[in-house]
């Protein structure tokens, strides 16, 4: 059970550090852009347990999500360390993740 | 850390307004255009026009009773001046407002020759009058736990539920540390994150509640037939990057802090004891604010993502983003600039003690964009069909 601890996702970031998207959680598979990214650029992750890098494999616009792995049709989404839906198809890592790969499921 | 005080306005019932209020009030909209004639004339008066009438039944009737006298008798309200054409109606209700201690003068179109102008004539008399009176009314010191603070989200992105409403959370933290009550309603925005809310149910009974009552939203949705994705996430929040309403709703509950929710109430219900509590409500902001005053909330935090100008008539809305484009560019609309903290150059608990000072701030009488702006108003849901 993960509660949400309004603090972290703002405290994880140092603002000398060039970040370009938040992981709110360690059971995450997407990040929340920043600032939008181009693709093939590569996107600078502030995590929990700390940075990683990874490539954008299309351009994102702001605050939309990106992949940060592969992630199987039906396997679930996740953001604040919590079920936000499930992929509709294969999801590859640094891909845009949004309406066109992600479905709720709720209220179905 | 001392404890925090505003000044405000203490009413004979023992609740403190953060304005001093003359409420137009119209009961049925035969007399709605009365009351705006009225509002009009007497600059500084807030309108509220109640729409239906006596074709009313069962849950709505109910509502419309319990809002209409919760307005009334609302601590921001100094006085009211209400208008309606069914007389034994205006005389129930005036009975019930007036055992709040408010002062009142109700008008009855039957007992002015059926005349608009008639009517509006004494009406614009009795409410200069009436203004010219609460005018003379003083503020004084009084602690931040006598506020009933309700919060809200609308036109959310992604910010809003990483930046904007956790730091609302932590005001409501805060405030309902010191003493005072916090609302949060917008039901189907619990939908994906029931789980987490049921366990911050001060009884298990709370918890059952909270999550029952999701539920039986999402079966309505289900039953409809409405597929949420463009609904609710509406296609505001999708553009700006919100996908499902698991992702909006474990955002919208940040809003909430993290203290047990004491109670779940229905719309303008009475809110009971210090705390945090629950309104199981429509989320559609206009209605879900109406609510939240009609259980007496004398002051909103309302975050934005991409901008949202609507505000309550009668009680102000703190407006804020942590978007910072929208923090650029909303500069008549926002109150509170949240994106400093989204930009890493500020923390949250820097970013809480501003925002507590602003909303002791504007108790206290400073205006907000959306007062200065006269862009609020009043809403009631209604449920079901009527005669």
């Amino acid at each position: 059970m993960t509660t949400i601890d309004p603090a972290s996702p703002c405290e994880t970031r140092n603002p000398e550090r060039n970040v370009d998207a938040l992981q709110l959680a360690l059971q995450d598979n997407v990040a929340t852009l920043l600032h939008a990214i181009e693709a093939g650029s590569t996107c600078v992750v502030a995590a929990p347990d700390g940075p990683r890098t990874l490539k954008a494999i299309e351009s994102i616009p702001i605050h939309h999500k990106i992949a940060l792995e592969p992630i199987a049709t039906g396997e679930p989404l996740r953001k604040y360390g919590e079920i936000i839906g499930e992929a509709r198809r294969d999801i590859a890592v640094g891909a845009h993740v949004h309406i066109h790969n992600l479905i709720s499921r709720r209220a179905r | 850390m001392g404890r925090r005080t505003f000044e405000g306005y203490v009413r004979p019932d023992g609740r403190s307004g953060v304005r001093n209020q003359l409420l137009i009030l119209s009961v049925g909209h035969l007399t709605g255009p009365s009351a705006r004639r009225i509002a009009r004339a007497i600059p500084g008066s807030r309108l509220v026009a109640m729409p239906y009438g006596s074709s009313l039944i069962g849950a709505d009737r109910a509502l419309q009773m319990r809002a209409i006298v919760g307005m009334a008798s609302h601590p921001n309200v100094g006085a009211v001046l209400m208008i309606g054409a069914d007389g034994p109606k205006l005389k129930l209700i005036d009975q019930a407002i007036r055992a709040s201690g408010q002062s009142l003068v109700t008008l009855c179109l039957d007992d002015h020759g059926h005349d608009a102008l008639t009517l509006s004539d004494r009406g614009l008399r009795e409410g200069a009058r009436l203004l010219r009176e609460i005018s003379r009314q003083r503020r004084q010191s009084v602690p931040a736990a006598s506020l009933l603070l309700g919060v809200e989200c609308g036109r959310s992105d992604p910010s809003s539920g990483i930046v904007a409403n956790p730091l609302i959370g932590r005001v409501v933290d805060r405030l309902v540390d010191e003493g005072g009550r916090a609302v949060f309603g917008e039901t189907m925005e619990w939908l994906g994150a029931e789980h987490l809310l049921r366990l911050r149910g001060r009884t298990t009974a709370v918890g059952d509640a909270l999550a029952a009552a999701v539920l039986r939203r999402e079966r309505l949705a289900i039953e409809s037939g409405l597929d949420l994705l463009g609904n609710n996430p509406n296609p505001t929040n999708v553009a700006a990057g919100l996908s499902t309403i698991e992702e909006k709703s474990l955002g919208s509950i940040a809003k909430s802090g993290s203290r047990p929710i004491e109670s779940l109430v229905g719309i303008g219900e009475a809110i009971d004891g210090p705390g945090l509590h629950a309104m199981d409500a429509p989320s559609f902001s206009p209605e879900s604010l109406t609510g939240f005053v009609a259980s007496g909330a004398q002051l909103m935090l309302f975050s934005t993502g991409v901008g949202n100008s609507y505000v309550s008539a009668l009680a102000p809305t703190i407006k804020l983003s942590a978007n910072p484009e929208a923090c650029q560019s909303l500069r008549e609309q926002l109150d509170f600039d949240a994106s400093a903290v989204t930009l890493g150059r500020t923390t949250p608990d820097e970013a809480t003690e501003r925002l507590l000072d602003l909303c002791m701030e504007i108790a206290s009488g400073s205006l907000t964009w959306g007062e200065v702006l006269d862009e609020g108003d009043e809403v009631l849901s209604r449920l079901g069909e009527a005669l």
